[in-house]
């Protein structure tokens, strides 16, 4: 959970890219650390704990700093979880103090029950820390846009955002930072909105 | 007005004492303490050399990974990881159910003189960290001034 420090003036802020194996969420860090426009020192390492094939063993993990509100800096920590089945207790282990996620879904079509079934084990393992997923602000990234096989959107919609109250969705080229940052700006606001909204007096 | 965990000033100068204090019995290089979550809460000693949010988030993860192997071997947790080095030594200890305490030593120091002294310093730091949670701060960050509509100026692509 998000944590003020009140003596060094700063908002620190978890954000966690959830998804199916091979779907992007690296890219999506590797994206956002190679074009984020930042001021000197403002941009930490992109850490990997990756296997020799370059997938995610552990997590990705990216510190970043943002806009300053009320002379507090807003430092992000953007992770990733391992897409891999196997990996389920490391993306429990990630999760821990999340308060934004980006669900980053294979948009073709063969990956549709891996998306599926990825979105359930976020909101199985959400569970597992006693957080609810209506509650976490989430926002859906359909990346690989530009494959031929690419399934539409409104398929996607269908299968993964179709509930009672509808979470922003994006279409994204990952590799090629389409919708990287769009994603990012906009699990950002909507966190933002929900501390503003939890410091709101209760409605009468 | 938010209403986020909030650490004030004075929780940071207490926990910062612990850790001055926990620094001068033990001469350790630096101590760290940081949230289970990963986020970087306070640091003291010489900590210029590290790239303390990263030690913080890959010390976090690798002490939760432990807690979790405790599980499968029937521990109730392990309290403590303790990595040996050549030169430098690193000990990551339970503070509470949220917090961790991260040591960084040099190598030709014991780690039992580490632990030893953790004892004190974590029942510090356990305790402003609890009156910290259990207090209903005055001031609090005000996040309303943002602009929520224009979310594009969070993070900009470079052109």
């Amino acid at each position: 959970m998000a944590i003020i420090n009140q003596a060094t003036k700063e908002l620190q802020v978890k954000i966690v890219y959830y998804g199916p194996a091979m779907g992007g969420k690296t890219t999506n860090l590797v994206q956002v650390h190679d074009h984020v426009q930042t001021q000197a020192g403002n941009k930490g390492k992109l850490v990997s704990l990756a296997t020799s094939s370059d997938r995610t063993l552990f997590f990705d993990f990216l510190p970043i700093e943002a806009m300053t509100i009320r002379g507090f800096k807003t430092k992000f920590q953007l992770y990733t979880v391992p897409g891999q089945v196997i990996y389920n207790t490391t993306r429990q282990l990630v999760l821990r103090g999340v308060d934004g996620i980006v669900f980053v879904a294979d948009s073709q079509y063969e990956k549709m029950p891996e998306n599926v079934e990825s979105f359930q084990n976020l909101a199985d393992n959400l569970a597992s820390l006693k957080l609810n997923i209506a509650e976490i602000p989430y926002i859906l990234q359909y990346n690989k846009r530009d494959l031929p096989n690419a399934a539409p959107v409104e398929y996607m919609e269908y299968l993964l955002n179709n509930r009672e109250v509808q979470v922003p969705a994006f279409s994204a080229t990952a590799h090629k930072c389409e919708g990287v940052f769009e994603a990012l700006n906009m699990i950002t606001r909507l966190l933002l909105q929900k501390f503003i909204n939890q410091g709101a007096p209760p409605q009468a | 007005m938010a209403n986020l965990p909030q650490l004030l000033k004075q929780d940071i100068q207490r926990l910062d004492d612990a850790l001055r204090e926990f620094i001068a019995q033990t001469d350790a290089t630096a101590a760290l303490i940081i949230d289970k979550g990963g986020f970087l809460i306070t640091h003291q000693g010489d900590a210029s050399q590290f790239d303390v949010t990263t030690l913080g988030a890959l010390a976090s993860g690798a002490f939760m990974a432990n807690q979790t192997i405790a599980g499968l071997v029937n521990e109730p947790n392990f309290n403590s990881v303790y990595q040996q080095g050549e030169k430098s030594s690193m000990l990551v200890v339970n503070v509470d159910e949220h917090c961790l305490l991260i040591v960084i030593f040099s190598a030709s120091i014991g780690v039992g003189i580490m632990k030893y002294y953790a004892v004190g310093a974590i029942q510090k730091i356990a305790h402003q960290l609890a009156a910290a949670r259990n207090r209903n701060p005055d001031g609090s960050l005000d996040l309303s001034a943002l602009n929520l509509a224009d979310s594009e100026s969070f993070f900009k692509k470079q052109n």
